[in-house]
């Protein structure tokens, strides 16, 4: 390799981790309560819903952490997409994962310790970490305790549309797991950013 | 309940069956159905009037006799407002409530020691006797004794146990009447609570037993269900402690289980075939299949049910939205395979 940069505090790579976990086990356990069938190979509906509550519990408590450790951190200000040539550079980056990458051509805005993430990055987390999650995990909470949804919306139960924005809301955080992962793979070499996920050291 | 054990012999029912029958204007009525002449209705209602001159709250509090029992007659009250709204509305008293009760003071159930030896030369009166529910709905209770039998009621209680302990016939409704679930539910889960969430109701069944049985805490033995209170508000105990109905005559069986054998399995309702739609909601079901892609759309008006109310286009979308960022990722990654083998190629 050519050159390491230290990115990641611990405090980062364990939420990171810890989110990851409750992540896929919240994905699994949803889906066995949501498409619950007794003919399908999926987690028995009682155990699925107590091991979703209690981590869903788990993830509002991480979220919360994650939240305050960035504000006291500092790391909040990573998040916030910087407007000057902002636009350039997501057509850069699009540009790289469309076409460059293809070729083997070096990342457009490699990470540093000022500017960890590229455009895109800046503004899909922001979107997945302060507009999508705080849906989920309020949706998920009122869910948990139906007394604080509405009584009635439209003629139906008032958890109806609480329901419908979790499922949706949780859909989209699956879909963006999943290209999540993937992009993982496309660092120096293919496991070079999972390893950065670890020991906090970026290879370049 | 006046089933199986309970029957009497052959001749007294044929007595108090006459008797029954020769009751005015009780006998004016087609036997279990109220009725519908307005010449008939003003006579029931007459008849009915003159016993609820003493058989209500009211009448309790200032009796219209002073020869009256009314510790006795305490026990013997009636809402005429929830009377009115019953299953039965609209019936005699006497067409149930026999013999001696069309006099006053009211005859002696059969059975019932005499409170002082008669005259020699009295006139003979008929005993004041109730009519058991089967002399008019033989053919469900032919079909529910069975069933009965088996329940943990009886089994525990006997004979103590009867149709009315649960249904009052003065106030029970039916559920295809009522076709609500919201108020089936809160009907259906007040019989039983009358019982499981009241220590001297309890006492007064659970008492007899030998060794005596103390009321369970309700909600303690509940501890295992998500949400517990939303359940009861929502469906009937009877959802999981009664076993699936075996005829569709009988929405639900009367073979009431305890907690060892009622059902734990949350995918009977949580599902897309939902036991709800042939149980609770069997009224309002098939009126309702499926509306706006939501499976069971009948349920939603009442509660989300998970698992039972989901939407089959937003399980497309959703489906479609997963299955289409696995194959770009899929597809991505075997351009950047291919890319590198080409570019490896080149190389050497």
């Amino acid at each position: 390799m050519s050159h390491r940069i230290y990115l990641l505090p611990p405090w980062i790579r364990i939420w990171h981790w810890t989110n990851a976990l409750l992540i896929i086990t919240l994905t699994i356990t949803g889906a066995s309560v949501h498409f619950a069938d007794p003919n399908l190979p999926m987690v028995p509906f009682e155990l699925a819903t107590q091991i979703h509550n209690i981590a869903g519990l788990a993830l509002t408590a991480a979220y919360v952490f994650f939240v305050v450790a960035n504000i006291v951190s500092g790391n909040w200000w990573q998040y916030v997409p910087k407007p000057q040539g902002f636009l350039t550079r997501c057509l850069r980056q699009m540009r790289f994962y469309a076409w460059g990458i293809f070729r083997g051509e070096p990342h457009p805005y490699p990470p540093t310790p000022e500017a960890n993430f590229n455009a895109l990055q800046q503004i899909v987390y922001w979107f997945v970490m302060y507009i999508l999650m705080p849906l989920l995990l309020v949706t998920g909470l009122v869910f948990l305790w139906p007394e604080f949804a509405p009584k009635s919306v439209f003629g139906m139960d008032g958890l109806l549309p609480v329901a419908v924005l979790h499922y949706l809301v949780g859909l989209v955080i699956v879909a963006f797991m999943v290209a999540h992962i993937y992009l993982g793979t496309t660092g120096h070499t293919v496991t070079s950013l999972f390893r950065m996920m670890v020991t906090g050291w970026h290879e370049g | 309940m006046f089933i199986g054990p309970h029957r009497r012999p052959l001749g007294v029912a044929v007595f108090l069956l006459t008797a029954a029958l020769m009751a005015w204007p009780a006998a004016a009525q087609t036997k279990g159905a109220a009725p519908k002449d307005p010449e008939t209705v003003e006579m029931v209602s007459k008849s009915n009037a003159e016993c609820l001159g003493c058989h209500t709250q009211e009448a309790l509090k200032k009796p219209p006799r002073p020869d009256m029992d009314l510790a006795k007659l305490g026990e013997a009250l009636t809402d005429p407002g929830l009377y009115d709204a019953s299953a039965h509305a609209g019936m005699a008293c006497k067409t149930c409530h026999v013999g001696g009760y069309r006099e006053y003071p009211h005859a002696a159930p059969a059975g019932a020691p005499p409170a002082g030896a008669p005259p020699a030369n009295a006139p003979k009166i008929a005993k004041a006797e109730t009519l058991q529910c089967d002399e008019c709905h033989a053919q469900l209770t032919f079909r529910i004794d069975a069933q009965v039998e088996k329940s943990v009621h009886s089994k525990n209680l006997k004979d103590a146990f009867t149709c009315s302990t649960c249904h009052d016939p003065h106030v029970y409704k039916t559920a295809a009447k009522l076709v609500e679930p919201v108020k089936i539910v809160a009907q259906d889960n007040g019989m039983c609570l009358d019982c499981h969430d009241n220590d001297v109701r309890f006492a007064k069944f659970g008492g007899t037993l030998t060794p005596k049985k103390a009321r369970p805490d309700i909600d303690a033995i509940h501890m295992w269900l998500p949400n517990a209170k939303r359940h009861w508000e929502s469906v009937r105990c009877i959802e999981c402690h009664t076993p699936p109905a075996t005829t569709r005559q009988l929405a639900v069986s009367h073979e009431v289980l305890n907690k060892e054998k009622a059902e734990r399995n949350c995918v009977t309702c949580h599902t897309q075939n939902t036991a709800l739609r042939t149980r609770l909601y069997r009224y309002t079901a098939e009126t309702q299949a499926q509306q706006a892609g939501f499976l069971n759309s009948a349920l939603l008006g009442n509660a989300y049910v998970i698992g039972a109310t989901r939407n089959t286009y937003l399980d497309l979308l959703g489906l479609g939205l997963i299955g289409l960022t696995i194959a770009g990722v899929g597809g991505h990654a075997a351009i950047r395979i291919l890319g590198a083998l080409v570019r490896r190629g080149r190389k050497q």
